[in-house]
């Protein structure tokens, strides 16, 4: 059966993957496609026939892209830097920018108020600065999400709750030696916090699953983004802290208690602002990293159940073993996410599926062993925080894997469409965030604040 | 359709003239200014279609048309181009050179035909 809006899908995403072709220029040419199509089958070809020839006669897609490129490439620059041509646009354009810059700012400055409260960085108080790290970085990124997308009061009054909230919240508990449920905290407060993000992302219409997964690939895009900008800055700050040393400045100080705290909170703002900015202009990153890390994470996998089945080496022996595992598992459910966020729903079942579906079955073997393990060692020394939210952060991986596997199982062998998987996976994704806002709420008294 | 087969460079070169002719005549989309090429020249001036829009976008960075899309009754949307004046400034040069050189190849070709006959 010969699918011309799949294939004509397809057909636009190779032109798009050329990067030469703005969404403009891919419109004008798939308007062009089907006009000739429709010509052609009033006199009789049959749509596969119709759309053959039209591909045909349209051009290899390799010489049109390079042909589009000589007049493009300059102006996809120009697209990128110059506002575009309408002036009300341009306007806002430019209003974006100051926002922007203005919202990392923000972040920094946020990133300063411990320092303000007599806390700097080097003094005893750095935790101070972990446990907060996602409420100074975050708030921009939820004010530049309400400014984009131009949202109504609640949603304004629903980021300035939860925020407020986190915030109060975190800084009211106290903190005990060894500090186990501040670290907690610091990490569970940001997979929380990406639920209002969510909903900002979204806007009225959150709950939708295609807005989910393009919330997950702004997520996975702003990542990338992030450590690519983040290294860079990294390097600048290495460089320049030695070469100034050699002309007997020490910038050390400065750099560390000011650009590191500005660039690092104000980081993530910039990185929502790429995306958001280069969306649909240049091909997407993510999904190509998927395609060469999903096999590579599966034979990881496989190699380690070798391993645990040759050396009999049961995982739980070792205690910080457990957290890798679970970083390990995240990694499969995010490359998942990814390949799922880059896939067409329509299209059929096909070798990266199966890829898929391996991963995610290894996956639930080795997560098994490393319950069992986890449930073990709560059961014959008590529960610590972090046991237990690794044990908790485990079952909801299990659970997740369960269904993704059957999920996959059942698409590979045609019982279902792949959209049924992607709905369920969509469904659930808050629960980690509902985890992780337990997490930080109930843990530290429970815990004792330690 | 004949076996007839014009040089690239040949329709590279007329591609700039033909297309301003065109949209002299009406605004126009990139799907009808190919079938318009088609017609009036008897299938002989085959272009690859997707080399069209190439052209055209040249054509807009430079000035001599300017584009807008507009939706069809379909409820297709097509993009639709303007020859500008600038654009008709153009098309008399390029048609005035295209002239000369027509007319040097047919006084060249007129007097081989005369004296071949002369011989």
């Amino acid at each position: 059966m010969f699918e011309l809006e799949s294939q004509v899908r397809k057909w636009r995403g190779h032109l798009r993957s050329s990067g030469s072709l703005g969404e403009d220029e891919l419109e004008e040419l798939e308007s062009h496609l089907r006009d000739s199509i429709d010509d052609l089958t009033t006199r009789g070809v049959t749509t596969e026939e119709a759309f053959l020839v039209s591909i045909r006669r349209l051009g290899d897609t390799e010489a049109l892209s390079n042909e589009f490129a000589k007049v493009t490439t300059e102006s996809v620059w120009r697209q990128l830097l110059v506002p575009a041509p309408d002036e009300s646009s341009r306007r806002r354009q430019r209003t974006e920018v100051m926002l922007v810059i203005g919202l990392a700012l923000l972040a920094g400055l946020l990133g300063k108020i411990p320092a303000l409260l007599g806390w700097g960085l080097d003094t005893d108080e750095p935790l101070v600065y972990v446990k907060n790290a996602s409420l100074f970085a975050l708030p921009s990124v939820a004010v530049y999400l309400i400014w984009k997308r131009s949202l109504p009061l609640r949603f304004i009054f629903l980021a300035a709750a939860v925020f407020i909230g986190a915030a109060v919240l975190i800084n009211l508990y106290p903190s005990r030696s060894p500090y186990d449920t501040v670290l907690l905290t610091a990490l569970h407060l940001f997979i929380a916090l990406l639920l209002p993000l969510a909903i900002l992302y979204g806007g009225p219409g959150w709950r939708k699953t295609g807005t989910r997964l393009d919330f997950v690939r702004f997520a996975g895009e702003v990542f990338i983004y992030s450590v690519l900008i983040g290294l860079g800055g990294a390097v600048l700050v290495a460089v320049s802290i030695q070469v100034f040393q050699f002309v007997d400045v020490d910038i050390e100080n400065f750099v560390v208690n000011w650009a590191v705290i500005f660039g690092g909170f104000g980081l993530l703002v910039v990185a929502a602002y790429l995306v958001e900015w280069k969306k649909g202009r240049i091909e997407t990153i993510a999904p190509v990293l998927a395609r060469i890390f999903t096999p590579l994470l599966l034979v990881v996998l496989v190699s380690l159940l070798l391993a645990i089945l040759i050396t009999g080496q049961a995982p739980a022996e070792d205690r910080e073993l457990l957290i890798w595992f679970d970083l390990l598992l995240a990694l499969v459910l995010g490359m998942t996410l990814y390949t799922m966020s880059a896939r067409d729903a329509e299209d059929p079942t096909g070798f990266w599926d199966a890829v898929v579906f391996a991963l995610v079955v290894v996956a639930l073997v080795v997560d098994a062993v490393a319950l069992a393990g986890i449930a073990s060692r709560v059961a014959e020394y008590g529960a610590t925080p972090n046991r237990l939210a690794a044990l908790g952060a485990n079952v909801l991986l299990l659970v997740n894997l369960v269904f993704l596997g059957l999920g996959y199982g059942r698409f590979l062998l045609r019982r279902v469409r792949y959209q049924v998987i992607v709905d369920l996976q969509m469904r659930y994704l808050p629960v980690y965030a509902v985890w992780a806002a337990l997490v930080v709420i109930v843990f530290p008294p429970l815990f004792g604040f330690r | 359709m004949t076996g007839m087969n014009i040089s690239k460079d040949l329709v590279a070169a007329s591609a700039t003239p033909i297309v301003l002719a065109i949209l002299r005549r009406a605004d126009s989309y990139g799907y009808a200014i190919i079938q318009k090429v088609r017609e009036v020249s008897d299938d002989r001036l085959s272009w690859t279609d997707g080399m069209l829009y190439p052209v055209l976008h040249r054509l807009e960075d430079a000035g001599f048309v300017v584009s807008h899309w507009q939706v069809a009754e379909s409820g297709r949307r097509r993009k639709y181009y303007r020859l500008t004046e600038a654009g008709r400034v153009e098309l008399e040069r390029l048609t005035e050179q295209w002239l000369v050189v027509h007319t040097a190849l047919e006084r060249l070709t007129d007097t081989a035909a005369r004296s071949d006959r002369d011989v």
